[in-house]
């Protein structure tokens, strides 16, 4: 269950700045003035580091 | 005082403090190879941050995104997009290389191939095929510093001289501080940086038209399809942009500079921690953008689009805020350099001349410090001479450097994987990549990116070669996950 979690956390990112992109090719709607292409790859940006901290967090370190 | 030499002064004083912190940094310290070529192993995540985000954020990328806002629109988010997959990768990857390069005192990624596949030819080839790699990527921070100079000088200056007069300088502090002094120099760089994408990316595109969102209006009224991707396999279109970020983000840890900057960490754990913050660093790139598209509606049509920014405020700022901003662009271009001629020369000594192993500490320093200023020179000589295709040099050269990725994953994860596989493979991308430049075909064939296609070929023909010849229980082993 936590392995399955963190496997989903670890690759959905990376799935969204790359196989997504096709499906966020256009320019509506603007969200916050960006077109909606830019603002896709923005959100996962912001997205990003936080899907990875709980990567961080969940592993053990012993 | 005119405005050149306000401009050009303020970049001075810029460089000074910069150098200055630098050399605080490495003051008093014993210089063994391993304290100038990868710190001594000792960043924690903070000071790691700094140093890949200085090596990353080039003066190019800050132009070159720009650039291509203003030039070409949607294909400039490539840049935005690899990044965060890069990191995403190099979360996994990166703590493992540190692991096997802090058991086995690596100080160049040629001497992880070498020792993980027991060869040392593989380990030649690697470290042959990184620095010829290296200097076009060099070259081409020289030509970002002629653009900042040559607008900064407000046309009075000679660009060459100044690029020569500045590389010198670069030069002339890799030498002393090693890749510490280059780490700290590059935290008053992002200090800068911050500063000065503020300026371009807020204050400029508020300046002219109230708001970044004013802008992409106005860009959107002037050309509706300014933002999005050409369909399917067109020329930079959707399939060019996804196979981009894919490779660019495959390539992007396997530069030699990023190698000595993964061995420079403390441990496993820092390198972790820096992949989960390094994405905020592109929300900077989103600025750039804003102030390209600015560009392009207040000054259109210019002849070099990666000028476009730093016209605006040549023709509309006072002097001092074009040479703060030239200034951070110049030290943009500065760690980047000196991380690259680290890694060249460390790769030469270390890797091409391997028989200064018998050598003391010391004089592999110094060694390693004379092999910079030879490869420097190497690289100011081909800037001079200025080959024509320079850009095809390097997209020859992330690609080329990208054909390391299946060697650098098999090692971690494939035991029958040889040396034969290996290097067979990278020649073979390396050979694909010449074949399509030639043809005319170097960024992209049927739309998609070239690189990718070397890849796929190098990447096959080391796994037949491997299952044909496997490696006799090579070394595979040690690498244990986690740290």
């Amino acid at each position: 269950m936590r392995r399955t979690l963190r496997t989903l956390l670890s690759c959905t990112p990376p799935l969204m700045l790359t196989l997504a992109i096709p499906f966020a090719n256009r320019v509506e709607p603007r969200m916050f003035g960006l077109p909606f292409l830019l603002a896709w790859i923005v959100a996962w940006i912001l997205l990003t580091p936080a899907c990875y901290w709980l990567v961080y967090r969940s592993e053990d370190r012993g | 005082m005119s405005a050149s030499t306000t401009a050009l002064g303020i970049v001075a004083l810029v460089i000074a403090c910069a150098a200055g912190v630098g050399l605080l940094a490495v003051r008093r310290m014993r210089m063994t190879p391993e304290q100038y070529i990868v710190g001594g192993r000792s960043f924690g995540s903070l000071l790691l941050w700094f140093l890949m985000a200085g090596e990353i954020y080039t003066s190019f990328t800050f132009l070159g995104a720009a650039g291509w806002a203003y030039g070409k629109g949607a294909p400039a988010f490539y840049i935005l997009c690899y990044g965060p997959v890069a990191y995403a990768l190099s979360y996994f990857i990166a703590p493992l290389i540190w692991r096997a390069g802090k058991d086995r005192g690596f100080l160049t990624g040629a001497d992880f191939f070498e020792s993980q596949y027991g060869s040392k030819r593989l380990g030649s080839l690697v470290a042959l095929v990184g620095v010829i790699f290296l200097i076009p990527y060099v070259t081409l921070q020289l030509s970002g510093l002629q653009i900042l100079l040559s607008i900064a000088g407000y046309g009075t200056i000679d660009a060459r001289l100044a690029v020569g007069f500045a590389f010198a300088l670069i030069t002339a502090f890799v030498f002393v501080a090693g890749l510490r002094g280059t780490a700290w120099a590059s935290v008053v760089k992002d200090a800068l940086v911050l500063g000065a994408v503020i300026v371009a990316g807020l204050i400029i595109p508020a300046h002219f038209y109230h708001s970044p969102a004013a802008v992409i209006s106005g860009v959107l009224a002037r050309r509706p399809q300014w933002f999005v991707l050409a369909p399917g396999f067109a020329p930079s279109g959707v399939a060019w942009f996804v196979s981009t970020v894919v490779l660019s983000a495959l390539g992007f840890y396997m530069w030699p500079q990023s190698f000595a900057a993964v061995f420079s960490a403390k441990s496993g754990d820092a390198l972790r921690r820096n992949a989960v913050f390094l994405p905020f660093y592109q929300l900077m790139l989103l600025l750039v953008y804003f102030a390209g598209f600015t560009a392009l509606l207040v000054v259109p049509g210019l002849k070099n689009p990666d000028e476009s920014f730093l016209v605006v405020l040549q023709r509309f700022y006072p002097p001092w805020v074009l040479g703060l901003i030239a200034g951070a662009g110049y030290l943009a271009a500065l760690v980047p350099v000196t991380a690259q001629l680290l890694a060249a020369a460390s790769l030469v000594t270390k890797n091409l001349l391997g028989g200064l192993r018998e050598a003391s500490t010391s004089a592999q320093t110094a060694w390693t410090r004379w092999v910079v200023a030879i490869v420097a020179s190497l690289a100011l000589g081909f800037w001079l001479l200025r080959p024509p295709t320079l850009v095809e040099l390097l997209l020859l050269g992330y690609n080329g450097v990208t054909q390391f990725f299946p060697g650098v994953i098999f090692a971690l994860t494939w035991r029958r994987a040889s040396a034969a596989g290996v290097g067979g493979g990278i020649l073979a991308g390396i050979a694909t990549l010449i074949v399509a430049a030639v043809k005319g075909g170097a960024s992209s064939i049927a739309g998609i990116n070239t690189g990718l296609i070397a890849l796929a070929v190098n990447a096959t023909l080391c796994v037949v070669l491997s299952l044909i010849r496997p490696a006799r229980a090579r070394a595979a082993k040690e690498v244990a996950p986690a740290g």
